[in-house]
């Protein structure tokens, strides 16, 4: 998203979304959410052509209203979103990687083929380490950053910043 | 992962020594221990697991069969096809639904549902309004999940 404002678009289809997943949840079989859903598609489907953003607005607002008033008090969350049953459940046992640095050499000894590409990972990061700072120093706004985007990298040949902690960051799945 | 090379580890003992070495390893073996020892684990042979103490090391959880980029090409394939909307003929990796496959925002909004439900977890909707192509709800899905990365 480019600013910090969502459009009248994306409001709708935010709308959309949250009533189709509040309809699942009240709905006891599959049959009766499909047909639910498909009702409610074509109520949205009705005012798509209209062009007066005075009434789309007015229409967006009573929709807010009744999704209010029809939500369900409990509706299903996936396990891995925030109020699920699994959000943040295996974050304790992401270990970030400078543990490695504290591996004792004999245990390091087991794994010499990855220690030794570890080394020189580490060297192309102190590399490319000022340039990235030099870059977001230059990007930086005035009022302090708007979102959590990261830049990409604007010279050729250059690594994106603050790449090291992407590549390097816990993997999701339990290993 | 530790789980995964403790169970390799108990595989290959199990496979290779039998119950003797294990045995020796465990408590000092007399040859009149082991003769005993062998017989009734010969008789626990005819059970699934020879060791059940053994399996208590590595504990099993309840998992999905891991991901692969052409598994997970194949489900969201499957699930575009399975859309009355879409001409399954007409439906390549590359498709975008706008352009190509003449969907609408709402259409897409559901296309990305069907995604969420097929493979088990939330799509925000930041990052979701940008999915447009089977290849980039791959791409999506292979990065939340750390396939081939």
């Amino acid at each position: 998203m480019a600013s910090a404002f969502l459009t009248h678009h994306q409001k709708v289809l935010r709308l959309y979304k949250k009533s189709l997943r509040h309809l699942e949840s009240w709905s006891d079989n599959r049959h009766d959410y499909r047909f639910h859903a498909c009702v409610l598609r074509g109520r949205f489907d009705d005012n798509l052509a209209e062009k007066d953003m005075v009434k789309a607005t007015m229409l967006l607002k009573t929709g807010e209203e009744e999704f209010w008033t029809k939500q369900h008090p409990a509706p299903y969350i996936f396990p891995d979103s925030p109020g699920g049953t699994s959000y943040e459940r295996y974050e304790c046992y992401k270990v970030p990687e400078w543990v490695l640095e504290h591996w004792h050499p004999s245990e390091k000894a087991v794994y010499p083929d990855y220690f030794a590409k570890r080394e020189q990972w580490k060297k192309l990061r102190l590399e490319s380490w000022d340039k990235e700072i030099t870059q977001l120093q230059l990007e930086a706004e005035a009022g302090g950053p708007k979102t959590e985007a990261l830049p990409p990298a604007r010279i050729d040949g250059d690594l994106p910043p603050l790449w090291w902690q992407i590549v390097t960051r816990p993997r999701a799945q339990g290993a | 992962m530790a789980a995964r090379v403790l169970q390799h580890c108990v595989r290959t003992l199990r496979l290779s020594s039998g119950p003797l070495a294990l045995r020796a390893a465990v408590v000092p073996a007399a040859p009149l221990h082991r003769a005993l020892s062998f017989y009734s684990a010969d008789r626990r042979t005819r059970c699934v697991n020879k060791f059940p103490s053994l399996d208590v090391l590595c504990r099993q959880y309840g998992q999905l069969p891991p991901l692969t980029l052409e598994s997970i090409e194949e489900r969201v394939l499957y699930v575009l096809k399975l859309y009355d909307k879409i001409n399954p003929e007409k439906l390549q990796a590359t498709s975008h639904f706008m352009k190509d496959l003449g969907l609408d925002s709402l259409d897409q909004v559901e296309i990305i549902m069907a995604m969420e439900d097929e493979f088990g977890f939330e799509i925000p909707d930041g990052e979701a309004e940008k999915l447009m192509t089977p290849d980039e709800i791959v791409q999506y899905i292979a990065d939340k999940k750390d396939i081939y990365e």
